[in-house]
């Protein structure tokens, strides 16, 4: 299951050596939670899968999510799965920076190995971790890309935002990526509006790549693209992750991309995480009945 | 003295230009409060300061900011210049100086050295500007992100944060798409390194002219009620890659038909037979220009006709 | 509790030179889909592997075999007991108890894993598939290239296959793939779930001299195949499993001759 950082510390002083240093995770998050409507402690009794809903019997505020505790560590992917409405996007939209989160804490570590707590960061200060520290890759292009700008344009745009001038470079930058995410390269100057589902979350792909992001969060990466598309990308970011020491967290509701991307994984249901696991653990041998439900579903 | 006909001749100017112009139609409260706004302009240059604009007898759109700018900082003593395409003689030039001098009481100018107040539509003269002078130009659209990004939140927000990325891809995208940076007009500009501007229509000629500039300029936008100014000796640079320098309007051999300049901006009036002619934009500063011209003391004695 | 204690003992049961020792592991699936039904498929296995040692696991089908391989693995969770794991380190873990991602670090170069399935991989050269597993157990490029060279010509996958997508092979051309990969710049500890169960005759014999191979290199190995023949062959020890417990542990021949139902009992 998901260990606290006081399991760790026991794990640590417990008589077995651990194989491996404790990792310095680029993301560590503590009882995060997300309350749309009344952020009292009284909204969040009687919510949770023991209770069957995310809303709030005494207040009627959304639970969104509560008490979610994550870590993912350089050159890792996590995976966060769960039905729509299970709180998965939240809690990527509150470590994204999107929305502010009610509770929590989220330390973050870049490449570098400067720690900042995100949570305590203002709005403008997460702005400015999304240009060159934090990448998210949304299952609608719109939301990452702008549309009516060429595919240069857009991976253009995080370049220009960390303080790159030079034209010349940041052409041969923008060619260099999106020949890396398989963008046609005679296409680099057309309207991202004009590319078809799959060649938009490329683009958008390459985009967040721009600026070596230490933590990168895909959100339903390729939800409503048709299967052989959608496998393409798949094989595109899988290839992505293991080439670069990015830490990434991949929210879907679809197996097959967990099982595809990430090590490691957590089930959420109504706003809680409900089991943590081995990516091929949990599915081979799901222990929460949520779990169990979810992977004989995907089983068909 | 006068002949019947001269005085026909100029009742009958006084006729076509109308009533009077109207007085008083910016009271001394208003005036304050531009005076405040431009306070706060001058202190943080480039930041757009939002103000209560008044109607005017002039269409918003039509120098209306400029207008009250001028109105609030000019004085009976002052000698005030208007031009509208660095034209002293337009029809729009005309009643924005019969509506200021009307109102302030103050002197009408047109050669450029002796104005304390130039008012200008899209152009600033080609004779440098001196310390204690303010140009005060008439801004259409003072949002350089409009058209960048929708949303006027978002614009906010850019400016608060220095976030001009979208800007710098709007140029990629022009260099991509046209080989150059097509802004003709309008060119952005970083001001004092913080603030994005618009610095209003004025020609890529005109941009170096505001950096380190000995006098104060004041950007008015009547219908967008914003004001905001570069107060002298501020760097004003316009938004350019390192490898794709900022260049001006120039074509190779073009010179004025009438000063001879071909340092000035120039404005191309095609011909019949296909040549194009050309002459100075700035018509006070190409008068006193001319070879022919009196006041040009460089040129007496060199008269050919 | 049962942590500390396990913790406590694992250290002298994994004396310099065993790998592996597993402890009074039971392992029960609850099915909280057929109304919360337990089944117990482990009651308390003890097993040990020592350095260079191919223990085989055999018994009937059910007996829990392929489930004792998957919880040293970790993709089955440990009800109670223990997996100790001594790593080249020398550290002793437990793998029944350690973190998730302590797990995931250990996976490759310490311990690897070949089923019968190709695990699910991007569309991607097959060269490609076994250099990147060499990659992962710490082999520079070039290095791992050459070595997936020399592991695909070992288990006979034509030199005209090793740029096509894996998706495309037969399922005896990825087995092989999968052992390929598995076996370069081999782990610590090896488990092996039925790797030749799709291969013809000739590419049989092949993949199991690689298999044998393998003990020179030190390598521990604990497998389950589903015929004598390749026991017989590789091991070096048989552990019969039967009804979730260890039913007989010693020398193949033995054991073997004094069980001859087991392979009928499939």
């Amino acid at each position: 299951m998901s260990l606290t950082l006081h399991e760790r510390a026991q794990y640590a002083g417990a008589p077995l050596a651990s194989p491996a240093p404790a990792p310095a995770w680029t993301l560590s998050v503590r009882g995060l939670g997300k309350i749309y409507g009344d952020t009292s402690e009284e909204s969040i009794a009687g919510t949770g899968p023991e209770f069957g809903t995310a809303v709030s019997p005494n207040t009627g505020a959304i639970v969104a999510a509560w008490g979610v505790d994550l870590d993912v560590a350089p050159g890792e992917a996590l995976g966060v799965i769960g039905e729509s409405g299970s709180g998965k996007s939240t809690v990527l939209r509150c470590i994204a920076g999107d929305e502010p989160a009610t509770a929590g804490e989220m330390l973050f570590t870049d490449h570098g190995g400067s720690t900042e707590r995100l949570d305590q960061l203002s709005p403008t200060e997460r702005r400015r971790m999304r240009i060159s520290d934090i990448s998210v890759v949304y299952q609608d292009p719109a939301l990452g890309l702008t549309m009516d700008v060429s595919a240069g344009g857009n991976v253009a745009d995080p370049l220009t935002a960390a303080g790159w001038r030079n034209f010349g470079r940041i052409r041969s930058r923008a060619t260099e990526l999106l020949q890396r995410t398989e963008v046609p390269i005679a296409r680099m100057d057309h309207p991202v509006k004009a590319f078809s589902g799959g060649m938009k979350q490329r683009v958008q792909i390459a985009k967040s790549l721009a600026n070596d992001p230490s933590l990168l969060l895909l959100d339903e990466p390729t939800t409503g693209l048709d299967a052989s598309v959608a496998a393409g990308v798949l094989d595109l970011m899988r290839g992505l992750l293991e080439e670069t020491n990015v830490a990434a967290i991949v929210v879907s509701h679809d197996f097959s991309v967990i099982e595809m991307l990430t090590t490691r994984v957590i089930v959420m249901q109504h706003g809680r995480v409900v089991e943590a696991g081995l990516t091929d653990q949990l599915l081979e041998d799901p222990q929460h009945p949520y779990s169990q439900q979810l992977v004989a579903a995907a089983r068909g | 003295m006068t002949t019947l006909s001269a005085e026909l001749t100029e009742r009958s100017v006084e006729q076509l230009a109308g009533d009077a112009a109207p007085r008083d139609i910016f009271d001394e409260l208003s005036k304050r409060a531009v005076r405040r706004a431009l306070l706060t302009a001058i202190a943080v240059p480039g930041y757009q300061v939002p103000f209560s604009s008044r109607e005017m007898p002039v269409a918003r759109g039509w120098g209306s900011g400029g207008l009250q700018a001028t109105l609030a900082l000019i004085g009976a003593d002052d000698n005030v210049k208007v031009i509208d395409q660095g034209e002293d003689a337009g029809v729009n030039a005309t009643n924005l100086r019969r509506l200021i001098v009307g109102n302030a009481g103050c002197g009408e100018e047109t050669e450029t050295g002796l104005a304390d107040v130039i008012q200008s539509r899209h152009r600033i003269p080609e004779e440098p500007l001196k310390d204690g002078q303010t140009l005060v130009l008439q801004v259409p659209v003072p949002e350089p992100l409009r058209g960048v990004v929708g949303s006027m939140d978002e614009q906010r927000r850019m400016h608060a944060e220095g976030d001009y990325a979208k800007m710098w891809v709007r140029l990629y995208e022009d260099i991509v798409r046209n080989g150059v940076v097509s802004h003709s007009a309008d060119y952005p500009c970083l001001v004092n390194g913080r603030y994005v501007i618009a610095p209003s229509p004025i020609p890529r000629f005109d941009v170096p002219k505001l950096n380190d500039s000995e006098a104060l300029v004041v950007l008015s936008a009547g219908r967008e009620k914003r004001i905001y100014a570069i107060p002298p000796h501020t760097r004003v640079e316009p938004l350019t890659f390192e490898d794709v320098p900022f260049t001006v309007e120039h074509t190779e051999g073009a010179a004025c038909v009438f000063c001879g300049s071909d340092d000035t901006y120039l404005i191309g009036v095609p011909e019949e037979d296909g040549t194009t002619r050309w002459v100075c934009s700035d018509t006070d500063w190409c008068s006193r220009h001319r070879p022919d011209d009196d006041t040009e003391t460089e040129t007496e004695g060199e008269v050919s006709r | 509790m049962r942590e500390m204690d396990s913790a406590l003992d694992l250290q002298k049961e994994l004396p310099e030179g065993r790998v592996l020792a597993v402890r009074g592991l039971t392992k029960d699936f609850t099915m909280h889909l057929v109304d919360g039904r337990v089944a117990h498929a482990l009651k308390g296995v003890d097993l040990e592997v020592e350095q260079g040692e191919h223990v085989a696991l055999a018994g009937p089908s059910g007996a829990g075999k392929s489930t004792l391989l998957r919880c040293v693995y970790r993709t089955y969770l440990t009800t109670s007991g223990a997996i100790g794991l001594r790593t080249s380190t020398g550290a002793v873990v437990d793998l029944a108890t350690m973190p998730d991602w302590d797990v995931a670090m250990l996976r490759g170069r310490e311990i690897g894993y070949v089923s019968q399935f190709l695990r699910a991989e991007p569309r991607r050269p097959v060269i490609e598939i076994v250099a990147r597993a060499g990659i992962a157990r710490g082999m520079e490029r070039g290095e791992a290239l050459d070595a997936a060279a020399v592991a695909l010509r070992r288990v006979g996958i034509d030199e005209a296959l090793w740029p096509v997508h894996a998706t495309v092979l037969s399922g005896g051309q990825k087995q092989r793939v999968n052992i390929a990969a598995g076996t370069i710049s081999p782990p610590r500890l090896l488990l092996l779930d039925e790797p030749v169960s799709a291969l013809d005759p000739v590419n049989r014999v092949s993949v199991l001299d690689l298999i044998a191979g393998l003990r020179e290199q030190g390598v521990a190995v604990l497998s389950v195949f589903h015929d004598l023949e390749a026991i017989e062959m590789l091991a070096t020890r048989v552990v019969v499993v039967e009804g979730g417990r260890v039913a007989a542990d010693g020398d193949p021949h033995e054991v073997l001759r004094a069980n001859h139902g087991l392979a009928v009992a499939r």
